[in-house]
């Protein structure tokens, strides 16, 4: 049997309303902010007796004195003297509470005056309309963690169709750094999403950006949890365990050796793979790249005459001294050479209406691209990308730009999204919903500044995402300092524990001082969540991620130093046979160029052959054995010279 | 008074009068009354039983928390209506013990406070014959002969009056009946407010201690006077009898529970009624230990805060929020 836990209050001055209602408690209550109650009234309502459940919002808490004055002579100004009473003077705990439903719902009354009780479990489904999403077989409910408050234990789900679409979608979280709320959040999250999406609802697979230090680089690998963790992930109904189908993508290094990650732990290598492009991959991501001074009309006429008439394709000019096949950074760069000797010979200012200046303008700021996004540009090399069209259910793809300058990291982020939100349109990804985690939105997406291509990308997601089945996950330190419509149109938000300074910015002023105070407090594994279906703020509380943080793993698995040439080949190989031994490889590599060597490997990790090593020597070039050939004329030799006469006179 | 319960005694006094004027609430408020059955200030000659005359006495020992419960009752009155001037009053009684608990007062589960609510209105001089309830509503008639044998008199302050002594009567009952209660069912010190004479059972009692804070009739004359009128914070005054022929014989004393300097001459002095014992002294100055210890936390912003201890607020606070 449920205890009375207080009763509705209401004053002229201090009246309830549809929204709003005040109860007091017994000084020893469990109530605090952020409990869940139910007020159950007296009187019927079109035959019914009304529920209303709400949740606290502010509390306030006085005595009878009328001034502080009055508790100073009461004690003769000694504070000590207090205990020595006999009484303490009457106290109240006085609630506000939030209403989150009415049931009946129509027609919406004031809160009526009742007795107050804690929500069961079943009060909060009720309470926060789970109870729509949670029915037996159709359930669409993700749990995202667990409400407690004075014996309740409830868990608390998100609506699959307004987290991941097509009625609403994605999630924002925001918290300060270093205190597990962001990266963990959304590795449990993920988690938790992977193991409940529901199958009527398709496929689902992540694409997470690892954007600083080791975050995520290693959610393969166990985490330490605790009995408490365990009990969650047990009540949630979520695998304890680290993510099964994890892979890892980075560009290479400057040198082209080794990838340019945390995880280049050899141990780590078999789900990694490089990430490189090349010419056609990037020119059509050139507006990332290139600045607005860059790009003016004259500029991107000629970048789209370059895009639709010279790359992969044969061409040919009067002009020119020969005909080109433009399919690397180093073919392109060979064309503009002839197109600008080809002017200056024939000392023209333009060339196709293009003016030679444009010209130049444009081959300067294309040739260095690779040069800037070196490891991730190649200038002739094979190309190394994300499987698109053939994504795997419930599998990971991080993507790991931590290391990289923040042009590569626009590239990489503006090709990628694009290429997810291409295939999704023409449904052949190989999974009908990829979820998008991007942290320090700050950076992609500010609220103020120019506008850049990567933050257009984020708000197309945002706006439009839901309809292809591209959800962004996103966090930031600062909510306030991010692009309103790309937090706007996150149907759920989450907050961890939060800044003072952020909490005084207008966008939390519709939260009560109590709650800001909450979350500017919260505990490590503290959330407080809003969702669509939910018409308050809920906090709940979610387990540790299973997987191993990034620090832990830096230190388990530290960092592959700098290798040569051959080593670097045998780790990558190695990562596809471990059979293969160091002076196997030693020995296909022998006298071969490193352009040849590394082109090799690629395209060996991009094939993943039976047999690696043969698959790897044969993308080798073939080394040609001296000979002297047949039938060869001879060549007559000079008549000599007569005499001494030097000239041959 | 809440609107309902005005209301509730428009509609009855409308059954039975309905040409009386209706006096809406709020014209006169209820303290302008106090006056109206104030007793005349006298002073009585006191008896000593500690001593030949009254002296003042320092308490010895600290300030000791013995007291279980408090009892105080209150009413509430107001003039609702009129029939050519006959006032009918509207009168609310209440009484409570609140027992202390873990340093905090809440109500005795043994018994509910007693509320009640009735018409006061001399019926001999309204046109509605003898009754004593109208629509579930109790009447109290206050036209009744006085103990002279005379009616009293048609004029309404008289009238008033009469209904007020009538409404404070019934609030000592209520008092009384707890007080007997709680002497014969539990036996633990109680603190009472107002005197404990008029009821031989608390009179009689051990556990029962009455503290008066008006001083209208003061047990001390001529030098007496001018001792107890002096007498400095933790001081009493030596024991002195208490009787009369309406009342059970009680032991009493002054007690000076706050510094008076800088303030008039009654500051903090409360007096104390106690069962008559053998060992008079002893028991004074055990009693005046367990006053002087109610004296934190302070009752402000009661007017009367230098004499009222905190649980005799709380019993008034808890009176006023049930008997509206």
């Amino acid at each position: 049997m449920t205890v009375v836990l207080g009763r509705v209050v209401a004053t002229e001055r201090k009246p309830n309303t549809p929204h709003e209602f005040h109860f007091w408690t017994a000084l020893e209550s469990p109530v605090g902010i952020g409990t869940i109650v139910r007020v159950d009234g007296r009187q019927p309502v079109n035959g019914q007796i009304p529920h209303v459940y709400g949740i606290v919002t502010e509390g306030f808490s006085y005595t009878d004195l009328l001034t502080p004055m009055h508790d100073v002579l009461s004690h003769d100004g000694a504070p000590g003297s207090a205990g020595f009473a006999s009484t303490d003077r009457s106290e109240i705990r006085l609630y506000t509470a939030a209403v989150l439903r009415h049931i009946p719902e129509e027609p919406l009354q004031p809160v009526p005056m009742g007795d107050v009780f804690l929500a069961q479990e079943e009060d909060v489904n009720v309470a926060l309309r789970m109870d729509g999403y949670l029915r037996d077989g159709q359930s669409t409910g993700i749990p995202i963690g667990v409400y407690r408050a004075g014996g309740t234990d409830a868990t608390i789900y998100l609506d699959a169709d307004f987290l991941v679409g097509p009625e609403a979608a994605h999630l924002n979280i925001t918290g300060v750094s270093g205190l597990a709320t962001k990266t963990s959040a959304v590795e449990w999250l993920l988690a938790s999403v992977f193991a409940h999406f529901p199958d009527s609802r398709g496929s689902i697979a992540a694409v997470c950006f690892n954007v600083k230090g080791p975050d995520l680089c290693f959610l393969d690998q166990p985490g330490k949890l605790d009995d408490q963790d365990r009990a969650l992930y047990e009540q949630m109904e979520v695998p304890a365990a680290p993510f099964s189908n994890v892979r890892y993508y980075a560009p290479l290094a400057a040198r082209g050796y080794s990838l340019n990650t945390l995880r280049s732990n050899e141990a780590l290598l078999h789900n990694v793979l490089p990430l490189t492009w090349g010419l056609r991959e990037v020119l059509q991501y050139a507006e990332v790249l290139l600045n607005r001074d860059d790009i003016d009309a004259k500029a991107d006429a000629l970048i789209d005459f370059i895009t639709r008439n010279v790359i992969d394709q044969p061409f040919s000019d009067p002009m020119l001294q020969r005909s080109h096949v433009v399919q690397s950074f180093a073919d392109l760069e060979d064309w503009f050479r002839d197109v600008l000797h080809g002017l200056e010979n024939g000392n023209k200012e333009s060339w196709r209406t293009h003016h030679v200046a444009t010209i130049r303008k444009v081959r300067n700021r294309l040739s260095n691209i690779s040069l800037r996004c070196a490891g991730l540009v190649t200038d002739s090399g094979p190309v190394s990308d994300l499987p698109f069209g053939s994504f795997e259910d419930r599998a990971t793809y991080v993507i790991d730009v931590a290391n990289l300058e923040e042009d590569a990291q626009d590239l990489i982020f503006a090709r990628v999204v694009s290429k997810l939100r291409e295939h999704l349109e023409r449904r052949d990804l190989g999974v009908k919903h990829v979820i998008v985690f991007v942290d320090e939105l700050n950076k992609y997406a500010p609220g103020d500044g120019p506008d850049t291509y990567v933050r257009k990308m984020l708000l197309d997601i945002a706006e439009r995402g839901r309809y292809l089945g591209l959800v962004l996950f996103s966090a930031q330190q600062f909510r306030s300092q991010v692009h309103r419509r790309v937090v706007g149109n996150s149907g759920t938000s989450v907050y961890g524990r939060m800044d003072g300074d952020e909490l005084a910015t207008p966008g939390y002023a519709v939260l009560s001082p109590a709650i800001r105070t909450k979350l500017a407090t919260l505990e490590k594994g503290q959330l407080m969540v809003r969702h669509p279906h939910f018409t308050q703020p809920i906090f709940v509380r979610f387990p540790r991620p299973a997987v191993m943080t990034g620090r832990m793993g830096a230190e388990q698995y530290p960092q592959g130093g700098e290798v040569t040439l051959e080593v670097s080949v045998y780790r990558s190989l190695r990562a596809l046979d471990s059979s293969i031994a160091l002076n196997a490889v030693m020995d296909v590599i022998g006298l071969h160029e490193e352009r040849d060597v590394l082109r090799a490997r690629a395209l060996t990790l991009q094939e993943r052959p039976a047999d690696v090593l043969g698959a790897f020597k044969g993308h080798l070039p073939r080394r040609v054995a001296q000979s002297v050939p047949h039938n060869v004329p001879r060549v007559a030799a000079l008549r000599g010279t007569q005499g001494d006469d030097p000239y041959g006179v | 008074m809440s609107t309902d319960a005005s209301f509730r005694a428009s509609r009855a006094i409308r059954l039975l009068l309905p040409d009386a004027e209706i006096i809406s609430s709020g014209d006169v408020a209820e303290e302008s009354y106090a006056g109206a059955y104030a007793e005349a200030p006298r002073l009585l000659q006191a008896e000593c039983v500690e001593g030949p005359v009254l002296r003042a006495i320092r308490v010895v020992g600290e300030p000791e928390v013995r007291f279980s419960a408090f009892l105080d009752g209150i009413q509430r009155v107001r003039i609702v209506s009129h029939w050519r001037g006959v006032p009918i009053i509207r009168g609310v009684v209440a009484a409570v013990v609140r027992v202390r608990v873990n340093r905090r007062f809440v109500a005795w589960g043994h018994r509910k406070p007693i509320v009640s609510e009735r018409l006061y209105m001399p019926l001999r001089y309204l046109p509605c014959g003898m009754r004593d309830e109208v629509d579930g509503y109790p009447i109290v008639d206050t036209g009744v002969d006085g103990p002279n044998g005379s009616p009293p008199s048609r004029h309404p302050a008289a009238l008033r009056a009469v209904a007020l002594e009538s409404i404070r009567r019934d609030r000592e009952s209520a008092e009384r009946q707890l007080a007997e209660l709680w002497c014969t069912s539990v036996g633990e010190p109680i603190f009472i407010d107002g005197g404990i004479s008029g009821s031989s059972g608390v009179a009689c009692s051990e556990c029962a201690v009455g503290v008066i804070k008006s001083h209208q009739t003061l047990y001390a004359d001529g030098a007496a006077l001018d001792l107890v009128m002096s007498l400095r914070r933790g001081e009493r005054s030596s024991v002195f009898r208490v009787r009369s022929e309406r009342r059970t014989e009680v032991v009493s004393w002054y007690l000076r529970l706050r510094d008076p300097r800088g303030h008039d001459a009654m500051f903090g002095l409360v007096r104390i009624e106690a069962a008559v014992r053998d060992d008079v002294a002893l028991r004074a100055n055990e009693i005046s230990r367990w006053v002087l210890a109610e004296g934190a936390p302070l009752s402000l912003p009661d007017s009367r805060w230098d004499r009222m201890a905190y649980g005799i607020r709380d019993c008034e606070e808890f009176l006023r929020a049930i008997a509206s």
